[in-house]
């Protein structure tokens, strides 16, 4: 049963589209085209307004295909199934034309060839919606339990978060010690709270939870199933021992966190005694009391230099061009802990943007009265930094932009490399559970906006610094994002994902295993029916890559909602010649 | 107030991070409550042009949320309400079952019935009250009729009303003089009559006759003058009468139903047109030989022309009421025999009050009631070369004396016992009757009238006092000062009273019939009374006001319904003058027309001496209108609604509802950019916000272009301001705004796609770009030839051409002070912490942090937690956050409001089903 009765949305996205497509033209060309029933233009075609303004459209005329030509199908695909759904249409006769992204904004110096190529692309949209079944969502029972992987403080929260909502918790943690980075701490900014101490009763309510079940050196080796039930496997060394031990679950939380950059030897001096990074110094602070010695030797003067392994220029290949957010901010709070200790410490600061963001602020000022002296050096021109053989010291060199570029030479008895964060090297679970992974080495979530803990890998959320840079508290609170998005999955007690998925002509299929090899999501196995060898797609591990319809040499599998026969009708609609 | 409904979260604030808590709540099953001031949902975001550093549009985010948010299953949206206050303490108390929150919300009036409403602006088109766009940051205007924004959600219309404009909040006839004079701004001048007909049908006389307290109370009074909105009136009713042929009357369909109205002045024409309006059918009984009361027999005709009053009538008579002159009714009770089902009384007060001085009997001694009733009848009264004296010095007094100057009187003189600026005639009358060369004998009483059988002069005696000390008048003389005026006509106005002796009604003890004030019925229930005969003698829009009243009681007397005084004319409250005149601070100084009656020093006709206002000066007139109230009540869009959906009777309501968890989504405030004089906001045209750019820019923009407001000259240089109101001690705020860098960014980049001429320059102290991908975004705006010259900048000074001048120090170039001049200067304004919601928990304080933002109990551990047990923050109201960390936040906040409503129910399945098993651990599927 396909689509007879269309309706035909053109958006203008305010300006967006409108002002480089003429989207009344494109009406025009394609409202005599079979099956469409109504075809108009709109301002905001996602705005409630037209929502509605459809809805009764297709309850008035009937309509039972869609087709809207605006956004991209990542933006707005989920909107406007809803709008067919509520307009009684099956929601997968429905297509999303994009003549925003692939078209207006691609040719914003052509207006008559970016209204033509609309048409065209409206008209391929028409031609498949023609084409289109309804299909209802496959419904999966969903299993109210989660794994967390990584138990610093972000994963340690989650899994807390997630119990206390009433699901059960399985927490994997690599190290052998629960904590993270934050359990190392003895005071952390902005509060100067005890981090061991935070860690300690965190810990204890984790472990002391009837919902969670802790494997610490632990870490997650294999993953089967499909969203909403996933079959984990997680290896335990118990000393020489390996268990594997397997676990169902409805959603995994990847917490794994961070490593934070290590400077190659002679970068900025690193190598050099009494040139140590940040995470060292802060060792240093946190571990030790009274006056600040280094190597025994009293400490008087302290030079930091930021940006060590941020920002860095993009022309180097591997670069970490990012900015790794919370580095400033430790810096100044080092510099007010060493103000803090019983001795006076010169502290000079070589910066290139301060960025004590939000309240974090108060403590550069607070560094500011204390004394510390900020010294800013251009982008392109790191300081020098040098041993100096005479006093023992290690020398800074630097241009100060604050002084109109004049040279500023100083000699520390500290260097403090002001280092930032990198992605943790996690080839094993990138592979196992195929996570994306950002330009930086970070793991991706879908859009920062709309879906922020979510992944392509359905189910799969990421939180804390293993996403991107940030600080413990906002490590916590992306974990507690990530309960919520787990959550909003689990208790409802079901899913449904979506139909789109391929399918096998078994007369036709003469099983070559072309497909199984091909198919990146484990959803194709060999099966044996009346005596035939086939190809079995599993339909809730399939994601509708449609990977395996072009391998098949004997043409057996067709993908839903792109079959071959609409993909033709696609391109058919695409090469017409357009009335003029 | 009914049981409370029940949700299990409240979420106040509905912009990105309170649409994300709702949706994840409802998506989890709870049943969610947001409660969002603002007719739209959707907060800051959905006025954003694009959002850094993706550069997705703004809308494209925000508007599936919205959706999502308004039409998820679990959640219920109130829009344009607000948290009022929230009771309890939501802890679980000792066990004896869970506590929840109590919240009071107020749902402000929309004066739109929402459900009926299709969002097809029609009523934003016809409506012509403009007021600053505060969602398009003050750049334009918005209609008082109006849908926040294109993108909004429920697309559904919302009235502006603040308040009943002074003018028609002090009409004692209920006109609604903003709405007439909106009309006439719109050059709708037969709306504008039809308007005031919904009141009265006596437009022309009111629009001459009337004393105007609107005038006194118009708002514009307090700066350069008030509207003419009398003379509009009249200039309206010019229109309309001067028509070749004017709009007919409809006769509305008869109901069946018999009044009678027994006198046709002001109050009786009003009565009868209302009861006519409604399907009765009215029959008016006047004694006199003319229809019209003191309109037609007291106010001479240079006042109020014969016509006027006739075409005003003739609005009564079309609508199919009777009425029959010469007709005087001794016994109103009784017209019920006569087929009527109710009788008005509103015969006013044509009695003349006697003087009770040696004298008055003599010949040549008359009443001004009576002189005047006889001119405008055409009686022959002849006073030519005759002396007149007129005693009074009330208006009657004034209309007698200027009177007896046009009908020829060599002299005109008159004795007040009030001095001149004490005396009860209007000061604007008094000077026109000595313009006419009347002479004023002011602080003089009547002693006797001496004469023989024909009066031949006045002996005046000073008066030393009027009234005594309760204000009864008791006048008291100084008999030893005396004068005579020789005259050979006296013409007495000592006050009027009402002749109500054969009526057998009660009466009281001044002669005026009782009825209850509120609902003018007499101690006969079928009949009513209304005008001077019940309060004694008024204004004419008094007497309309109270025929009005009569009218609707009458009516609801004969539906059967109660006869509630409240329920008349039930207005919102007066507009508070004070923040009209702020509100309207920066618009221009309009002069008043001045209202020059045309005056002659011995006038010999009865020609109208007030000239008629041309188009251009109505125009003008109605136009220096504040809009006081915003919505003027015209009228234009309940007109043109085709869905019929436009309700001026809605008020505010409260709802109370209970819920477990309380999140706070209550966003944050924009720093005042005027807080920084030295960076000349509000006083130089080309100096913006940042929030201005970004309408400027957004794709629902105010100006098809990006333009400089002060010319629209399209800016060839732009300057950014970082850190305006932020990491700034003299303002108070030492923290970071944390957005401004990147906004700033975006809208560098977006400027650079609009005018790829234009040259860009941030002046910043640190940037900021600390987020995901933010970094790279500010190395391409670099890339793509922005300029970042470090250092704050210490003010702007504007030349005559708009531009601006710039001064900083140069701290990466050369040193030293450096002025460069930019077309424009975008203001990045940090941002204030929204302090509203502190006061909303009666039951326990909400704690802040030392800057007044929302405090976070634990954010080490519990970010989003507040200390008060169940209330959560999400989002900005806690510290600003862009917008991934807002949503972050939010997620933080509802994954522990979850966990409470979660325990809020394990207690309440405890305590209620305590058989029951609670809690029953899930076993860890562990298989080896």
């Amino acid at each position: 049963m396909s689509a007879g009765k269309i309706g035909v949305y053109v958006c203008q996205c305010g300006g967006n589209i409108g002002d480089h497509v003429d989207v009344d033209e494109v009406v025009a060309a394609i409202e005599k085209e079979q099956g469409v029933s109504v075809a108009k233009t709109a301002m905001f075609t996602c705005s409630d307004a037209t929502q509605s303004e459809i809805i009764e459209d297709a309850r008035e005329q009937g309509l039972d295909g869609l087709v809207i030509a605006s956004c991209s199908p990542k933006l707005h695909t989920f909107t406007f199934r809803d709008v067919a759904k509520r307009a009684g249409m099956n929601p997968f006769q429905y297509t999303q034309v994009n003549v925003r992204e692939q078209c207006s904004w691609t040719h914003t110096d052509d207006h008559e060839g970016a209204t033509e190529k609309a048409v065209r692309l409206v008209r391929a949209g028409i031609n498949r919606t023609r084409l289109t079944d309804p299909l209802e969502p496959i419904v999966v029972e969903t299993t109210p339990k989660s794994l967390v992987v990584g138990g610093g403080i972000a994963g340690l929260r989650a899994a807390l978060g997630l119990a206390e909502i009433g699901l059960h918790v399985f927490l994997v943690e690599r190290e052998a010690k629960l904590g993270g980075w934050v359990a190392g701490f003895r005071e952390m900014f902005p509060h100067g709270r005890n981090g061991r101490e935070l860690i300690g009763k965190l810990e204890e309510k984790v472990r002391s939870h009837p919902e969670i079940t802790v494997f610490t050196s632990a870490e997650l080796v294999a993953k089967s199933g499909s969203f909403g039930n996933y079959q984990a496997t997680v290896a335990v060394s118990n000393g020489d021992r390996l268990e594997q031990i397997q676990v169902d679950v409805g959603s995994i939380v990847i917490a794994t966190g961070f490593d934070t950059y290590q400077p190659e030897e002679g970068e900025l001096g690193y190598g050099i005694d009494g040139v140590i990074t940040i995470a060292d110094f802060k060792k240093l602070l946190d571990e030790t009391d009274g006056p600040l010695t280094y190597n025994g030797k009293p400490v008087r003067t302290i030079a930091y230099i930021y940006c060590v392994g941020s920002r860095q220029d993009e022309s180097v290949e591997g670069a970490n061009t990012y900015c790794s957010r919370y580095c400033c901010t430790a810096a100044v709070h080092a510099a007010t802990q060493v103000a803090a200790r019983p001795q006076r410490v010169h502290q000079y600061h070589f910066y290139r943007d301060m960025r004590t963001y939000g309240k974090y602020e108060l403590l550069y000022a607070e560094a500011l009265e204390q004394g510390s002296a900020f010294v800013k050096y251009p982008d392109d021109e790191a300081p020098a930094v040098e041993k100096d053989a005479k006093s023992g010291g290690v020398t800074v060199t630097s241009k100060d932009l604050l002084s109109a570029g004049d040279e500023v030479a100083l000699t520390a008895d500290l260097v403090v490399l002001v280092t930032g964060m990198v992605a943790r090297e996690n080839e094993g679970l990138t592979k196992t559970l195929k996570l994306p992974v950002g330009q930086s080495g970070f793991y991706n979530e879908i859009h920062p906006k709309l879906r922020p803990v979510e992944t392509v890998v359905d189910g799969a959320y990421i939180c804390g610094a293993c996403q991107s840079p940030r600080t413990s508290s906002e490590a916590v609170a992306s974990g507690l994002a990530a309960v919520t998005q787990s959550a909003a999955i689990l208790k409802r007690g079901y899913a449904e994902l979506d139909p789109l998925v391929a399918t096998v002509d078994t007369d036709a299929c003469t099983w070559c295993g072309a497909c199984e090899f091909t198919c990146p999501y484990d959803a194709i196995a060999k099966v044996e029916e009346g005596g035939k060898e086939l190809a079995a797609i599993s339909r809730t591990a399939c994601k509708g890559c449609g990977g395996c319809v072009p391998v098949c040499p004997s043409d057996a599998i067709d993908l839903q909602g792109y079959t071959d026969a609409q993909i033709k009708a696609m391109i058919d609609g695409m090469l017409e010649v357009v009335c003029q | 107030m009914s049981d409370p409904r029940k949700y299990d979260a409240l979420v106040v604030g509905s912009g990105i991070g309170g649409m994300e808590s709702a949706l994840k709540l409802g998506d989890m099953g709870y049943k969610v409550l947001v409660v969002e001031k603002e007719p739209s949902v959707g907060g800051k975001m959905i006025l954003l042009s694009k959002v850094f550093p993706t550069l997705d549009c703004a809308s494209c985010i925000s508007t599936p949320k919205m959706g999502a948010t308004i039409h998820h299953p679990n959640i219920d949206v109130m829009t344009y309400a607000e948290v009022e206050a929230i009771r309890g303490n939501g802890g679980n108390g000792n066990g004896n079952g869970p506590a929840r929150y109590h919240a009071r919300i107020k749902q402000k009036a929309k004066f739109v019935d929402e459900a009926a409403c299709t969002g097809c602006r029609q009523c934003e088109m016809a409506c012509n009250v403009a007021v600053p766009d505060e969602y398009n940051a003050d750049m334009v205007s918005r209609r008082a009729a109006f849908i926040a924004f294109p993108q909004a959600v429920p697309k559904k219309a919302v009235i502006s009303r603040e308040g009943v404009s002074p003018c028609t909040y002090e009409c004692p006839a209920g006109i609604k003089a903003h709405g007439y004079v909106a009309r006439v701004r719109s050059g709708e001048y037969d709306q504008a009559f039809d308007l005031v007909l919904e009141t009265t049908p006596l437009v022309g006389s009111l629009g001459r006759a009337c004393y105007a307290p609107c005038e006194g109370e118009c708002t514009r009074g307090e700066l350069e003058g008030p509207l003419p909105i009398r003379r509009l009136k009249r200039f309206i009713a010019d229109e309309r009468y001067g028509q070749a042929e004017p709009k007919a009357i409809e006769k509305p369909e008869q109901n069946g139903k018999k009044v009678a109205v027994v006198g046709s002045g002001p109050a009786g024409l009003t009565a009868a047109w209302q009861l006519a309006r409604k399907g009765y059918g009215v029959k008016i009984y006047e004694a006199a030989e003319r229809a019209g009361g003191f309109l037609a027999l007291g106010i001479p005709a240079y006042r109020l022309p014969n016509d006027v009053v006739d075409d005003d009538i003739s609005n009564v008579t079309a609508i199919g009421v009777e009425i029959e002159t010469g007709v005087r009714v001794e016994d109103p009770a009784k017209l019920k025999d006569d087929g009527f089902d109710a009788v008005l009384v509103a015969t006013g007060t044509h009695k003349a009050v006697q003087l009770r001085v040696p004298g008055e009997e003599k010949d040549g001694v008359m009443s001004a009631l009576t002189f005047l009733a006889d001119v405008k009848l055409g009686k022959n009264v002849d006073l030519d070369g005759r002396k007149v004296l007129v005693v009074g010095g009330g208006n009657v007094a004034i209309d007698a004396a200027r009177t007896a100057r046009r009908l020829g009187a060599a002299e005109v003189h008159q004795a007040s016992l009030e001095c001149c600026e004490d005396m009860p005639a209007h000061d604007f009358e008094v000077e026109e009757a000595k313009a006419e060369g009347i002479t004023l004998h002011d602080g003089w009483g009547v002693n006797h009238f001496t004469g023989d059988g024909k009066v031949e002069g006045a002996v005046l005696k000073v008066c030393t006092c009027v009234f005594d000390p309760s204000g009864k008048f008791a006048p008291e003389y100084d008999e030893a000062q005396q004068q005579t005026v020789a005259c050979d006509v006296v013409i007495v106005a000592a006050g009027m009273g009402a002749d109500t002796e054969a009526f057998g009604l009660e009466t009281n003890p001044s002669r005026t019939l009782k009825a209850e004030s509120g609902t003018l019925q007499t101690s006969l229930p079928h009949v009513f009374a209304a005008g001077d005969v019940v309060t004694g003698p008024s204004m004419i829009t008094t007497a309309v006001g109270q025929g009005r009243r009569a009218a609707f009681m009458i009516d609801r007397f004969l539906q059967g319904e109660a006869l509630d005084p409240d329920a008349f004319d039930e207005a919102l409250p007066v507009a508070d003058k004070k923040s009209v005149l702020a509100r309207q601070d920066v618009y221009d100084r309009r002069e008043p027309f001045e209202s020059h009656a045309a005056m002659s020093a011995a006038p010999t006709d009865f020609s109208e001496t007030e000239a008629p206002m041309t188009e251009a000066e109505a125009f003008l007139g109605a136009a220096r209108c504040l809009d006081c109230g915003v919505c003027s009540e015209c009228h234009a869009c309940v007109d043109v609604c085709p869905a019929d959906c436009i309700d001026f009777s809605m008020r505010e309501e409260e709802i109370e509802v209970e819920v477990d968890t309380v999140v706070l989504a209550t966003g944050f405030k924009l720093f005042p950019a005027d807080a920084k004089p030295e960076y000349g906001y509000g006083r130089y045209a080309n100096v913006i916000t940042g929030m201005q750019m970004d309408r400027l820019l957004a794709p629902t923009r105010p100006f098809n272009a990006v333009v400089r407001p002060g010319d629209g000259k399209v800016p060839d240089r732009i300057a950014f301001i970082l850190c305006t109101g932020s990491r700034d001690a003299q303002v108070g705020n030492p923290l970071c705004s944390r957005i401004c860098c990147m906004y700033s960014i975006k809208h560098n980049q977006l400027i650079m796609g609009a005018l790829p001429l234009a040259d860009v320059t941030v002046h910043y102290m640190d940037v900021r770009a600390v987020g995901k991908g933010y970094d790279e975004f500010y190395k391409q705006a670099v890339d793509m030839g922005s300029m970042f010259i470090k250092g704050r900048v210490a003010k702007i000074t504007e030349k005559d051409n708009g531009d601006l001048i710039v001064r900083y120090e140069d701290i990466e170039g050369d040193g030293g002070i450096v002025e460069a001049e930019y077309d424009m200067v975008v203001l990045a304004v940090g941002v204030q912490p929204n302090t509203q919601v502190a006061g909303l928990f009666e039951d326990g304080a909400l704690g802040l942090d030392e800057y007044f933002y929302v405090g976070e109990a634990d954010d080490d551990m519990d970010p989003g937690r507040t200390n008060l047990p169940g209330v959560f923050v999400a989002g900005s109201a806690s510290g600003v956050k862009d917008i991934p960390d807002s949503i972050l936040h939010a997620g933080a906040a509802v994954a522990q409001a979850a966990a409470h409503i979660e325990k809020a129910r394990g207690v309440e399945a405890a305590v209620n089903v305590p058989e029951a098993a609670v809690n029953v651990p899930v076993k860890a599927e562990v298989t080896a």
